[in-house]
């Protein structure tokens, strides 16, 4: 690598109608070094890598500075040839093609045989191998690519971008879809990068793999670079201060009265493929952690139970009119919220308003009997007390959800949900993608409304989250249950117990 | 007031662009093309938009899932015929007629939402066979020596100020079930995101299956309009061709061929545009052939600066 390599920004500002995004921001990188990026939602972000990718240009006066020579980022093309590289959070993959001819997928031009048009395959695989050995990885080049993890399509993501002559590398979220496991071997391969002295910038929410992976970190708030830091210079509590710009209480839920009542009860869940035979119960007012690996079948429990997928066995027992009957999951999804994990994907009317979102879960209110003719004033006014409740930021209830912040976007699904006040509120990662801020007003609305009666079922990777606002962990392994712990016994080992103890009873 | 009037002006963009536009292209039309504003033109091209609406409408429904019909012509000759079949040749009160006409039609229909619904399959595979049937059926009771003329008082009722009150009606009817009651609220939803819609709580299949209902119905409708103006009926007076008109009129009305938005009554004024394109292109004389090149033209026309301002609204919210 030559040693002229080096980025420099100096006082980029972006303007949108109506918004500054970015306001002065200057930092320079180093070969070698990973710098972190990071801010709540809204903090100009996404807005710089938009810069530094070609696809919004910087106001007047600011100055990209890539190998000492002052350049202007036209287009993507552009970013690509002077060595920019986006691996992004979603994998982007042609999964029907091997994994060579997705690594040299952006100029097959050049791998074409002289005088024909066929490829010179031999010569692809040949160059494609090369770059997968600089970053360790065995993967085989042949193989197509839906046949692998979502971990090993990250790594043929970075093979591509460094195939395409990368040399900057920027990772935008890049975890947020992986496993442990896969999480460690991302590291491993950026580990070898940092070595070979390229420029790594990494964005992500997970302030623990911040600490972890960086060596630098950069603070954007409202548009602008509040902090400058060395990783060893600053601990977590710092970090996220500068971050919201205001210090954050460990909210740690304690519930004060007991637990009243089982409201419901699943027995001997069983879906398709998982879950496998799983019971549990819930207790009125109560918040039920659901914690296990990624890939258990946690999302499958909540799928199964409430009648997405299929239930191949089991039975469901509701709380109704002082005690517990069994109950159809169709009569069963009357009594509940589902926040799934997906919001784009089945939370969201993406292109419908913010009122209309929150008003889709209980419609019937806004109905007349007979005819179903809807009353879009009152429509309007429950919209507008609802987003206060949760603190929706918006012009109005009238804006599309498609606008709004992740943050944001969670907390329409959960107005939806608590304008409908079931009995129990199934969340999955409730708070998946969302900002520090967000976060800690998310987990508040959950704890608030518990103590008003309402039950949750709550599934999280975050270890954090899910002990300081949980009543009580179930854990689950490969869709079973293989564990239970108390408030009072919250730990890591502990959760990690029926894992691996039945980790052991499989190696047997 | 003011701000209440900005308020119509976005919720309605469509409605007043098309308004602007009709009310520009009838101007010109009426200053450079002779025999246009006649009132014997502007009647006889009401009814000859009136059928293509009142399809239109239905299929706005479908479209508003994210579905497609385009079994709809063939659905309209078929009940057309079925209908005529009755009232001639097994010598039925017309009532019961017109009656018989709209049920086979909305049978049709639900045949096709059941296959697309409960059945899953795919809309386009299953309205297009529906398509055949439906030519295939008419074809086969029309026989080869078509079918005899109607009583005269079954086109006398169905004149064209009665006509003109149908297409009022189903307008007004269609496009209020649509965007003020919860059923058609529903379909939104599910057109905009099916998924999220099931996990709402809401049952897609049945309200689904209802859409292609709705879409068979109106051409039902559209089969007793076009029986009226031939005091007949016969296969090929629902040409297959016809479906791009009435697709046409949705889209270039605004509803989204990818689902969750568009309003019957901006498909109808779709409907104004598209045929009354057609009569101008035969009041000049155009040929026929040039005629389908410059209607295609609009249609993607239409659609592509519906696309880029979507994609422009995108970009600006990023």
């Amino acid at each position: 690598m030559d040693n002229k390599l080096s980025l420099e920004l100096k006082h980029i500002s972006k303007t949108f109608p109506g918004v500054k995004a970015l306001s002065d921001v200057s930092f320079s990188a180093t070969p070698g070094k990973v710098c972190g990026i990071v801010g709540v939602n809204g903090a100009g972000k996404s807005t710089l890598m938009n810069i530094l990718g070609g696809i919004h240009q910087p106001d007047e006066g600011g100055e990209i500075i890539i190998n000492g020579e002052k350049v202007v980022i036209a287009d993507p093309k552009a970013s690509t040839k002077l060595g920019v590289a986006f691996i992004q959070q979603e994998v982007q993959a042609f999964d029907t093609m091997n994994v060579y001819e997705n690594i040299l997928a952006a100029d097959l031009n050049k791998w074409r045989k002289k005088g024909s048009f066929a490829l010179d395959r031999a010569a692809m695989k040949k160059e494609a191998k090369v770059h997968l050995e600089a970053l360790d990885s065995h993967i085989d080049v042949e193989a197509p690519v839906y046949t692998l993890t979502v971990g090993d399509k990250q790594i043929i993501q970075i093979a591509r971008a460094l195939s395409q002559g990368g040399r900057i590398l920027l990772f935008d979220e890049p975890t947020s879809s992986l496993s442990d496991h896969e999480v460690a071997m991302l590291f491993s391969v950026i580990h070898r990068l940092k070595e070979q002295g390229y420029i790594i910038f990494y964005i992500s929410h997970f302030l623990d793999e911040i600490f972890e992976l960086c060596d630098n970190v950069v603070v954007l708030r409202d548009g602008q670079v509040v902090g400058k830091a060395d990783i060893s210079d600053i601990n977590k509590e710092q970090l996220v201060e500068m971050m919201l710009g205001y210090q954050i209480e460990g909210s740690t839920h304690v519930r004060g009265n007991t637990l009243d009542d089982v409201i419901f009860k699943a027995e001997h869940i069983s879906g398709e493929k998982l879950p496998r035979d799983f019971s549990f119960e819930l207790h009125k007012g109560e918040i039920l952690g659901v914690w296990g690996l990624l890939g258990s079948g946690r999302s499958e429990l909540f799928n199964t139970i409430l009648g997405i997928d299929k239930m191949v066995d089991g039975q469901l027992y509701f709380k109704q009119g002082g005690e517990l009957r069994e109950i159809t999951q169709k009569e069963f999804y009357k009594h509940i919220g589902y926040l799934t994990e997906g919001r784009h994907y089945d939370g969201l009317f993406l292109n419908m308003s913010i009122g209309r979102n929150i008003t889709s879960s209980k419609l019937d209110e806004f109905a007349t009997k007979g005819l179903g003719i809807l009353n879009p004033g009152k429509e309007a006014v429950e919209a507008r007390k609802l987003m206060k409740e949760v603190d929706v930021k918006a012009i109005d209830e009238n804006m599309k959800v498609s606008k709004l912040s992740g943050g944001n976007q969670q907390k329409v699904i959960i107005a939806k949900w608590f304008l409908k006040d079931p009995e129990i509120l199934f969340m999955d990662e409730p708070t998946k993608g969302v900002d520090v801020g967000a976060k800690n007003e998310i987990k508040e609305l959950i704890i608030e409304k518990a103590e008003k009666g309402t039950s949750f079922v709550v599934v999280s990777s975050e270890l954090e989250e899910i002990m300081s606002l949980c009543d009580r962990i179930i854990v689950i392994y490969e869709g079973r249950l293989v564990g239970e712990v108390q408030k009072a016994d919250f730990s890591k080992e502990n959760l990690m117990k029926g894992i691996v103890s039945q980790e052991e009873k499989n190696a047997e | 007031m003011s701000a209440k009037l900005k308020r119509f002006a976005s919720n309605n963009k469509t409605l007043l662009i098309m308004l602007g536009v009709i009310a520009v292209v009838f101007i010109i039309l009426s200053l450079t093309v002779p025999n246009f504003a006649t009132p014997r033109n502007l009647t006889n091209l009401l009814q000859q938009i009136a059928p293509i609406a009142v399809m239109a409408c239905g299929a706005t429904y479908v479209l508003v899932i994210g579905g497609m019909d385009i079994s709809n012509p063939a659905v309209m000759a078929a009940s057309a015929v079925v209908g005529v079949y009755y009232m001639t040749t097994l010598g039925g009160n017309l009532i019961v007629g017109t009656f018989v006409i709209i049920l086979t039609a909305s049978l049709l229909g639900l045949i096709n939402g059941f296959a697309i619904a409960k059945l899953k399959m795919v809309p386009m595979v299953v309205t297009l066979s529906m398509m055949t049937i439906g030519t295939g059926l008419a074809t086969i009771l029309s026989g080869t020596r078509g079918l005899p003329i109607l009583p005269p008082s079954f086109s006398t009722f169905f004149n064209k100020t009665t006509v003109i009150i149908i297409l009022l009606l189903v307008t007004i009817v269609l496009d209020f079930i649509l965007t003020g009651t919860k059923f058609g609220r529903k379909l939104y939803y599910i057109g905009n995101n099916a998924r999220t819609a099931r996990v709402s709580g809401i049952d897609s299949e049945n309200l689904t299956m209802l859409t292609y209902v709705i879409s068979g119905l109106c051409a039902g409708i559209a089969g007793v309009i076009n029986t009226a103006s031939i005091a007949t009926a016969r296969a090929n007076m629902g040409p297959q061709s016809q479906i791009l008109d009435i697709i046409s009129a949705a889209v270039i009305g605004g509803v989204s061929p990818n689902g969750g938005t568009g309003r019957v009554r901006d498909a109808v004024l779709g409907a104004f545009l598209i045929v009354g394109l057609n009569n101008v292109m035969n009041l000049l004389a155009v040929s026929d052939y040039y005629t389908t090149l410059i209607k295609g033209g609009i249609i993607i026309g239409a659609m592509g600066i519906s696309s880029y301002r979507q994609q422009q609204a995108l970009k600006k919210g990023a």
